[in-house]
C-alpha cells in the first residue's frame, strides 16, 4: 500500500492540473473583445501596424467604432465585416481563411521532399578501384617488357 | 536529366514575373469594395461653416476628393480638380473632404494654391474616410447620378485620368 502512495499522489496532482486547465473560462468582457479585434485589424494609414498599436487619428476612430459596435451587441464577425465592407480583406492583418496558414508548411514539406528525392536519385560516386595484386603487377611488368623487346 | 531544363520555364520565369509585377504595384492602391455599391451617406460642415449632406446631391453625379494640406500630391492635383470644376460645374457636384488636418492649415493651403469654388467638408474624426475606405490622401471617388460609386483614383489625378473617371459617371462624353 505504502509503495503505491507516490503514484496515487502524482495521479491526483495530474488530475487537479487537468481540471484547472480545462475549467470553463469566463467570457471576455466587451473591452477585452474590442481590444482583441483592434489587434486583428490593420491601421489604414500606417505601415503594418494594427489599429490597437497605432496612434493615428484613423486608428483612433476605428477603435472608437469597434468599441461602439461591440457595445451595440455586434458579434466579432460582424465587427470585422463592418471594416471589410469598406476596405476589403486588406484591412485584416490575419488571413481570413485558416487554409492560408498551412501554405508555408506545405511549401516547406514540398521543398524537403524535393531535396530528399534529388539526394536519393543522385548517382552514387564510382567505387574506388581495388589495388592491383602482386601477381597482376608482375604480369603487367612482363607484358611491358615484352612490348619494349 | 533533360527535365532539369524545364525548371527554368516552370519555376524561375513565373517567380521572376511574380516578383517583377509585385514590386511594381502601388501597395496603397487597394481595390475598393465600394465600386458598384451605393456611396456612403454623410452630413458634415464645410470650411465655410455650412452644413452639407450627401442627400443634397441626390440626382447629380459627384466627385469626392479626400485631401490634406500636408499631402504633396494634393498640391499636384489641385489644378486638375479646379479645371474640372470650372468646366463641368453645371453638370456635377464636387466635394473636398479634409483628411486628418486642421481648418487653419486647409485655409492656408487654399489661400496659397487657389480656392477652386467647390466646398470642402471637415472630417474631424476620420469617420467619413473610414466609410469610404480611405488609406491616405489624395483619394478620389466618382459617384454617378444614382448614387453608385463607379470609380476610385488612388494618388494624384491628372487631366487624362480625371477625364476618364468623369466619363464613367456620364460627364464629358
Amino acid at each position: 500500500m505504502s509503495r503505491s502512495l507516490p503514484a496515487v499522489a502524482i495521479g491526483c496532482l495530474l488530475a487537479l492540473v487537468a481540471l484547472f486547465a480545462l475549467r470553463p473560462g469566463s467570457p471576455p468582457t466587451d473591452a477585452q473583445r474590442a481590444d482583441a479585434l483592434a489587434h486583428e485589424l490593420r491601421c489604414p494609414d500606417c505601415a503594418g501596424l494594427s489599429v490597437a498599436d497605432s496612434p493615428t487619428s484613423a486608428a483612433q476612430e476605428m477603435r472608437r467604432q469597434i468599441v461602439e459596435l461591440v457595445a451595440g451587441g455586434a458579434s466579432n464577425a460582424e465587427v470585422r465585416q463592418h471594416f471589410v465592407d469598406r476596405y476589403g480583406d486588406w484591412i485584416r492583418l490575419a488571413p481570413s481563411s485558416p487554409v492560408a496558414w498551412l501554405i508555408p508548411f506545405a511549401v516547406l514539406i514540398a521543398g524537403v521532399g524535393a531535396l530528399t528525392a534529388w539526394l536519393v536519385r543522385r548517382p552514387s560516386p564510382p567505387a574506388p578501384t581495388p589495388p592491383i595484386s602482386a601477381d597482376e603487377r608482375r604480369r603487367l611488368r612482363e607484358e611491358a617488357e615484352a612490348l619494349d623487346a | 536529366m533533360r527535365w532539369r531544363w524545364l525548371l527554368i520555364p516552370i519555376v524561375v520565369l513565373p517567380l521572376g514575373w511574380l516578383l517583377f509585377t509585385g514590386f511594381s504595384l502601388d501597395p496603397r492602391a487597394v481595390a475598393s469594395p465600394l465600386i458598384g455599391q451605393p456611396a456612403p451617406a454623410w452630413t458634415y460642415t464645410t470650411l465655410d461653416g455650412e452644413e452639407l449632406s450627401s442627400a443634397d446631391l441626390a440626382g447629380r453625379p459627384y466627385v469626392v476628393n479626400f485631401w490634406a494640406s500636408w499631402c504633396a500630391p494634393c498640391v499636384e492635383e489641385h489644378p486638375v480638380l479646379s479645371a474640372a470644376w470650372d468646366q463641368h460645374s453645371d453638370d456635377l457636384a464636387m466635394i473636398g473632404v479634409l483628411y486628418s488636418d486642421s481648418r487653419d492649415n486647409a485655409e492656408s493651403f487654399l489661400d496659397r494654391y487657389g480656392r477652386a469654388g467647390y466646398p470642402t467638408v471637415v472630417d474631424e474624426s476620420g469617420a467619413l474616410a473610414i466609410d469610404f475606405g480611405v488609406v491616405g490622401p489624395p483619394e478620389t471617388f466618382f459617384v454617378d447620378a444614382d448614387g453608385i460609386v463607379r470609380e476610385k483614383q488612388t494618388g494624384p489625378l491628372t487631366a487624362e485620368s480625371m477625364d476618364r473617371h468623369l466619363a464613367s459617371i456620364g460627364i464629358g462624353r
